[in-house]
C-alpha cells in the first residue's frame, strides 16, 4: 500500500468515524426523554449513562431500576459493547419484564453506532 | 355490557379459546372477575381502546402493529404498521378509526377499522424525533398528542394540517387527556407537571403538582373535570380540580410503588397500575381504599389503561397478553 492509499484508508476511517459518530448521536436523541450522559443530570425517568463502559447492569446507584436489572445486577453482569449490542437489538427481549418500552434498533451498523456513541467517555 | 352477559361471554371465550379467566388472587370475596388474552409473543402489546363495534384495538410496541382482538372467542388480527413501526398509544376518533402515536415512523397513524389500510400523517422533517406518546380528539375534532421528546402537536384529520409546539419545560411531554368541559391537559413525565393547552393558541400553561419531582406520568379526567394524575417516582395518584385549584394525593400501597398510568371508568372509579407490585390497582375516591390485582404472571407491566361501561382493560407488555377487569359489582 503506497503513502496516497494509506492517506486515503485514514482519510475514509476517519469520515467513516465522524458519520458513525454523528449517527450515534442522532440515534441517541429519542432516549434523551429519559436519559442522559451528563454525571450531573437527576430526577430523570431513566437510569443516567454517564460512565456505561465496564459499569455493571443496573449500576446507577441513584435509580431505582426493574427486578429483571437487579437480578442482572446482582449477577455481576457488566456493560461492554457486545452486551449493549445484543440489549440494543431487543431490549425486552434479553431482560423479559424490562420497565422501559422501547422497540429495538434492528439495523445492525445504526446499533454499533450507537454502543459506539454510549460507550465514549466524552459523549454528552 | 351487563355483568349477566360479561360471564356470559366469558364463559363462552373460556371454551374457544386460550383466553384465562380467575378472580382476582388476593380479593377472593370481591366481585371483580380478571380475563387474560393472550396475543402474539414478543410483541409488547401495551396500549389499547374500546372499538364501537366490541372489539379491542391494541398496539404491539415491539413489532410494529396495530392489533384488533375479538373478546368473544379470543381471536385477533394483527396490522403492519410500516417499516420500523413502534407504535405507543391508540384511541377512536370520531370516524370510529383508531389512531395511532406511531413513534417509529414519527407520525400518526390511521387505521381504517373496514379495510384496515394504513394512512400515514408525518410530523414536519423540522420537528425531528418526536418520541410521540399519547393523544386525545377535542370536542372539535382535532387531534391533540404529545411527544416524550418535549413537543406536542394537533392535527387536523380532514386536512391532514399539522402544527407542532414546544413543550413550556422541554422533554417530558407523556400522557394527555381530555375533560367532560373540553380542556385538554397532558401530563409531563421528565417535567414533573401537567400543563393545559390552550385550544386556540396553542399555548400550554404549567401547573405544578405538590409532591416535588413527582414524575406525572398519566392523566386522565373524571366525569367533574377532576384531573387524576399517575406519579411514577412518587408512587402516589394525586388529584386536581382545576375549579379551585386544590390538589390531593395518595400513596399507593406497599414498599415503593411505581404509578405508572391512570384510567377513570363510568363510575369515576380509578384504575392505575403499579409496576413494583406488578398489579392493577382500584382506588375508590368515595371511601379512599386501594384493591389490588396482581398478575399471575411476573414483569406484567401494564402501561396504560382505557375501557367501556362494566369493563377496565390494559394490555400486558410484558407477558404478551390483554387483560380485563370486570369493573360492576354483581348485583
Amino acid at each position: 500500500m503506497n503513502g496516497g492509499a494509506i492517506l486515503l484508508a485514514c482519510l475514509m476511517l476517519a469520515t467513516s468515524s465522524a458519520i458513525a459518530e454523528e449517527n450515534g448521536a442522532r440515534l441517541f436523541e429519542p432516549c434523551r426523554a429519559c436519559h442522559s450522559l451528563d454525571p450531573a443530570a437527576r430526577n430523570l425517568p431513566g437510569p443516567n449513562l454517564s460512565g456505561l463502559p465496564g459499569r455493571k447492569v443496573g449500576g446507577d446507584v441513584e435509580f431505582d431500576y426493574s427486578p429483571v436489572l437487579r437480578k442482572a445486577n446482582a449477577e455481576g453482569l457488566v456493560w461492554d459493547a457486545a452486551r449493549l449490542d445484543t440489549f440494543l437489538s431487543d431490549p425486552a427481549a434479553m431482560f423479559p419484564g424490562l420497565w422501559m418500552a422501547t422497540r429495538g434498533v434492528e439495523d445492525a451498523a445504526e446499533r454499533r453506532a450507537l454502543v459506539r456513541f454510549l460507550l465514549d467517555p466524552s459523549s454528552r | 355490557m351487563n355483568r349477566r352477559q360479561f360471564l356470559a361471554s366469558a364463559a363462552v371465550s373460556s371454551l374457544a379459546a386460550p383466553a384465562l379467566i380467575r378472580s382476582a388472587g388476593a380479593q377472593q370475596e370481591s366481585p371483580f372477575r380478571v380475563k387474560y388474552y393472550p396475543v402474539q409473543a414478543g410483541m409488547g402489546s401495551r396500549d389499547v381502546t374500546a372499538a364501537p363495534d366490541g372489539t379491542i384495538w391494541f398496539n404491539g410496541q415491539r413489532n410494529g402493529t396495530l392489533g384488533r382482538l375479538d373478546p368473544r372467542d379470543g381471536s385477533y388480527k394483527l396490522i403492519d404498521l410500516g417499516k420500523g413501526a413502534a407504535p405507543h398509544g391508540v384511541i377512536i376518533g370520531p370516524d370510529g378509526a383508531p389512531w395511532i402515536t406511531e413513534g417509529g415512523q414519527n407520525a400518526i397513524a390511521r387505521v381504517d377499522p373496514a379495510d384496515h389500510k394504513v394512512t400515514l400523517f408525518k410530523l414536519p422533517a423540522s420537528t425531528g424525533y418526536a418520541n410521540l406518546n399519547t393523544a386525545v380528539f377535542d370536542k372539535a375534532g382535532i387531534y391533540w398528542f404529545t411527544g416524550q421528546s418535549g413537543i406536542y402537536g394537533r392535527l387536523e384529520p380532514k386536512s391532514g394540517d399539522m402544527q407542532i409546539f414546544q413543550a413550556p419545560r422541554g422533554r417530558g411531554a407523556y400522557g394527555m387527556t381530555i375533560t367532560p368541559k373540553g380542556d385538554v391537559w397532558y401530563a409531563s413525565l421528565a417535567g414533573s407537571h401537567i400543563a393545559k393547552i390552550d385550544l386556540a393558541t396553542g399555548n400550554a400553561t404549567v401547573v405544578e403538582p405538590p409532591t416535588p419531582n413527582q414524575g406525572a406520568r398519566r392523566i386522565w379526567s373524571d366525569s367533574k373535570s377532576r384531573l387524576w394524575v399517575s406519579e411514577w417516582n412518587s408512587g402516589n395518584v394525586s388529584m386536581h380540580d382545576p375549579a379551585d385549584g386544590s390538589w390531593k394525593a395518595w400513596k399507593l400501597p406497599g414498599d415503593k410503588p411505581r404509578t405508572y398510568s391512570v384510567y377513570v371508568d363510568d363510575k369515576d372509579k380509578v384504575w392505575l397500575t403499579d409496576f413494583t407490585a406488578n398489579a392493577i390497582v382500584r382506588f375508590d375516591p368515595l371511601t379512599e381504599k386501594f384493591t389490588s390485582f396482581p398478575s399471575d404472571k411476573p414483569g406484567a407491566n401494564v402501561r396504560q389503561m382505557d375501557g367501556r361501561a362494566g369493563e377496565a382493560w390494559g394490555g400486558e407488555s410484558g407477558t404478551d397478553r390483554l387483560v380485563v377487569i370486570q369493573t360492576v359489582a354483581p348485583a
